[in-house]
């Protein structure tokens, strides 16, 4: 079994980042909300079997939380808000989706060469690891900045924080990685909160600057 | 403060200032005689009516401060100083030049800062002459000196041209020569050269077209100022290339043109601002006749202008003349280019005198003389008796300085000593006082023979008077139109030289190359920032984010290396 650990936590590891890299290319919301959910799955496979490879209790504690409240919560609470605003379609991208993925390759590419040679004296897992970890947070956030759609920018976001906890949860002695996944999830629900119980604003692109071009006209 | 040394090791420390380490003044030569060149404005100007205002009082404070500090931390709050109060001293006149004089003052701040801090060398001079020649209206950067000096009221005006160049003329001189001096370069000087004589030239030229009368006389101290540069220029090149008596009478030109200036330049402004006063308006085309009304300050006028135009036997010849023997004796050493470089700078010098003397006959043949253009300028009254007495003060002190500047060559000596060590002193070769005698001696004998041989018959001729028709009788002053205007004065001297220097629109060079492009940078710079306020989340975002994976990328590619 204790040669599996390697490959094993690869393999998920690659699988997560084939989610995030399919939630860039992913056009419709209903799609993309599988792919999170998905990618949390994997993620909760991740840290039980990183638990299992460390005997570290806090890691099933964190792939627990990870499943209850990102694989299965979140999901629910997103799907029901699609239903709710009728958005089932509305998924636009600011950007096309090929030059998006071409980005998301020049990502991967940075992530790597950043880590790898940074990491040199580390052992392979964590700094494999360290490179996917790396990649599905910049692909996360490049799938904020290439949507307009607010609820997309979220899911980018969520992906995002998916990533840091991949990261955390692959470093062996890494300490509070329960601690940190339990505040970055009170950070993101807030933010699904405050964008879609509040509806602070449906899209993030239409800020409120009417006020102020109206005083600009009036300057001119 | 390490790289600041004075050759006297006694200096005051005042506990004011910073905590624990206040200021420290301390006086030597140079000091004393800037001191001096300050002197007599402050008090020409404190006796009018601009004593009341705090800000010209700091304005002097600073002044002062600057020419005793005696450690750079102390200087530079001088000239700050200096440089806020006489911005609100502008600011009261005008708010459009106050804006630009500030950006200015900013920007001549922001290179002495660090130049007073580096170690000595090329750099630290560069800094210093951006800063101190912006101050002072060396060309490039002179384009604002002849908006803001006229703005505000005539006792400003005249300690700003008189004495606020010099203070920034004395930095360049304590640091060209004291502080930085054991770095000096050739080069140092060259730059100072090619810098002052194209003020010499734009700034006679302009005098010479200019309508205004305090901007002309603006124009004029950009001359000026560019006359010390060059004589300053020469000295310091003198200096480098190891030649202390060319370097010597360049720097006695240099000086003693300061002083003149100090003279005869608040004295004129003094004039213009009375004359402003009693009729409203400084614009020539509006003057004419004054000298009926007010012929005291006429008199004075006359005899200011007589040192600007820099005429024999006037405060401004001796420096003209010291700084042509040491133009002349520059180009006749060195290597071909500095040979052609002195001799077309002698031909600039030439120019640039003849232009002033046609300033000065403009500013007293079409304001002072003829007749009056405008109601108010016949209706013009004797100005005030302090604004007169200052003037008079400065105009008795000019004296000496147009009689007997061997004299005054003789008290600059120990400057020389201090700022050129080991120079050997010429002689002046021009005797003013002699030479008035002679002249005196001979008109007096010419008017003696013509009371006693001359016939007393009169002969009545028709006279051309130039032009001039007899006054029709509705028209008690003559008819304004038949005389000359100040602009139409200058017409022949605007289409030989204005347009091919300054070009058809007679825009300063200074303001077309350099204030236009920074308007323009100003311009893109604040349409760039509106664009980074009006972006959406998402463009910040992304932003933010091609940063981020720039920093990355740069992190691997400096692991990788």
């Amino acid at each position: 079994m204790n040669n599996l650990i390697y490959p094993f936590a690869h393999l998920l590891g690659g699988v997560i980042l084939i989610c995030a890299f399919a939630l860039l290319s992913q056009r419709r919301l209903a799609a993309m909300i599988t792919l999170y959910q998905f990618e949390a799955m994997t993620l909760t496979a991740a840290a039980f079997w990183q638990g299992y490879a460390q005997h570290e209790l806090a890691l099933y504690l964190t792939g627990g939380i990870t499943l209850i409240i990102k694989a299965i919560a979140l999901p629910v609470g997103l799907r029901r808000i699609v239903k709710n605003f009728n958005i089932t379609r509305a998924v636009e991208t600011a950007m096309p989706v090929g030059l998006s993925m071409i980005l998301g390759v020049g990502l991967i590419g940075v992530a790597v060469w950043v880590v790898l040679p940074t990491t040199m004296n580390a052992v392979t897992l964590t700094r494999e690891d360290l490179a996917i970890s790396l990649s599905v947070v910049l692909l996360g956030l490049l799938v904020m900045t290439t949507r307009r759609n607010a609820l997309s920018q979220v899911i980018g976001f969520l992906s995002t924080e998916n990533g840091l906890v991949l990261a955390a949860i692959g470093m062996p002695g890494m300490p509070f990685v329960a601690e940190l996944s339990v505040a970055l999830l009170v950070l993101m629900a807030f933010l699904v909160v405050g964008v879609f119980l509040f509806r602070i604003r449906e899209h993030f692109d239409n800020l409120d600057i009417a006020g102020i071009e109206s005083i600009e006209k009036q300057g001119r | 403060m390490v790289c600041y040394s004075r050759v006297v090791n006694q200096y005051l420390a005042l506990s004011i200032g910073l905590p624990g380490h206040g200021f420290h003044l301390a006086h030597d030569p140079l000091a004393l005689l800037f001191l001096a060149i300050l002197a007599p404005q402050i008090i020409a100007t404190g006796l009018g009516p601009d004593r009341k205002s705090v800000a010209y009082w700091f304005f002097i404070a600073g002044m002062v401060l600057t020419v005793l500090a005696a450690e750079a931390f102390t200087l530079l709050l001088g000239f700050e100083l200096m440089s806020a109060a006489s911005w609100l001293l502008v600011l009261r006149g005008d708010r459009k030049p106050a804006t630009l004089y500030a950006g200015i003052a900013m920007f001549s701040g922001a290179c002495l800062l660090p130049a007073l801090f580096i170690p000595p060398g090329g750099i630290a001079f560069s800094l210093i002459l951006l800063g101190a020649g912006a101050k002072a209206g060396l060309a490039p950067l002179h384009a604002w000196l002849p908006r803001a000096h006229p703005a505000p009221s005539a006792g400003v005006s005249a300690l700003m041209s008189g004495g606020m160049v010099k203070v920034a003329l004395y930095i360049l001189i304590r640091y060209g020569f004291i502080v930085l001096g054991a770095a000096a370069q050739p080069w140092w000087g060259t730059a100072l050269i090619i810098a002052g004589s194209a003020s010499v030239l734009i700034g006679s030229l302009r005098a010479m077209l200019e309508v205004e009368l305090k901007t002309i006389l603006a124009c004029s101290t950009v001359e000026h100022v560019g006359l010390i540069a060059v004589g300053l220029g020469i000295a310091l090149r003198a200096k480098a290339l190891d030649d202390p008596s060319l370097a010597a009478l360049a720097l006695q030109g240099a000086l003693l043109c300061a002083i003149a200036h100090g003279l005869f330049k608040p004295l004129l402004f003094l004039g213009a601002g009375a004359v402003k006063h009693a009729t409203g308006t400084s614009s020539l085309d509006w003057l004419g006749g004054l000298i009926r009304g007010m012929p005291k300050l006429g008199g004075l006028m006359l005899a200011g202008c007589f040192g600007m135009a820099a005429l024999p036997l006037g405060p401004g010849f001796a420096p003209e003349f010291l700084l042509l023997h040491a133009v002349i004796n520059a180009a006749g050493t060195g290597e071909i280019i500095a040979r052609i470089g002195f001799t077309a700078l002698l031909a600039i010098l030439g120019l640039s005198a003849a232009l002033a003397l046609g300033a000065a006959v403009r500013i007293i043949g079409i304001g002072f003389l003829g007749r009056p253009r405008s109601l108010r300028a016949a209706a013009a009254e004797e100005a005030e008796q302090p604004v007169l007495f200052g003037m008079g003060l400065l105009g008795i002190l000019c004296i000496p300085v147009a009689l007997f500047p061997g004299l005054i060559l003789l008290l600059l000596n120990p400057v020389i000593n201090q700022l050129i060590p080991g120079a050997a002193q010429t002689p002046l070769g021009y005797a003013p006082a002699p030479l008035a005698t002679l002249l005196l001696l001979a008109a007096g004998a010419t008017y003696a023979a013509l009371k006693r041989y001359g016939t007393k018959a009169e002969r009545e001729v028709h006279a051309f008077n130039g032009g001039f028709g007899k006054p029709p009788a509705w028209l008690p002053f003559g008819d304004p139109v038949t005389q000359a205007t100040g602009t139409g004065f200058a017409e022949p001297i605007q289409r030989v030289l204005g347009v091919a220097i300054l070009g058809v629109k007679t825009i300063d060079p200074g303001e077309l190359y350099v204030l236009d492009p920074l308007r323009r940078l100003n311009v893109q710079f604040t349409r760039a920032a509106e664009r980074v306020r009006r972006a959406t989340i998402r463009q910040r975002l992304a932003f933010v984010f091609a940063a981020l994976v720039l920093f990355l990328a740069a992190l691997g590619f400096v692991q990788g290396a």
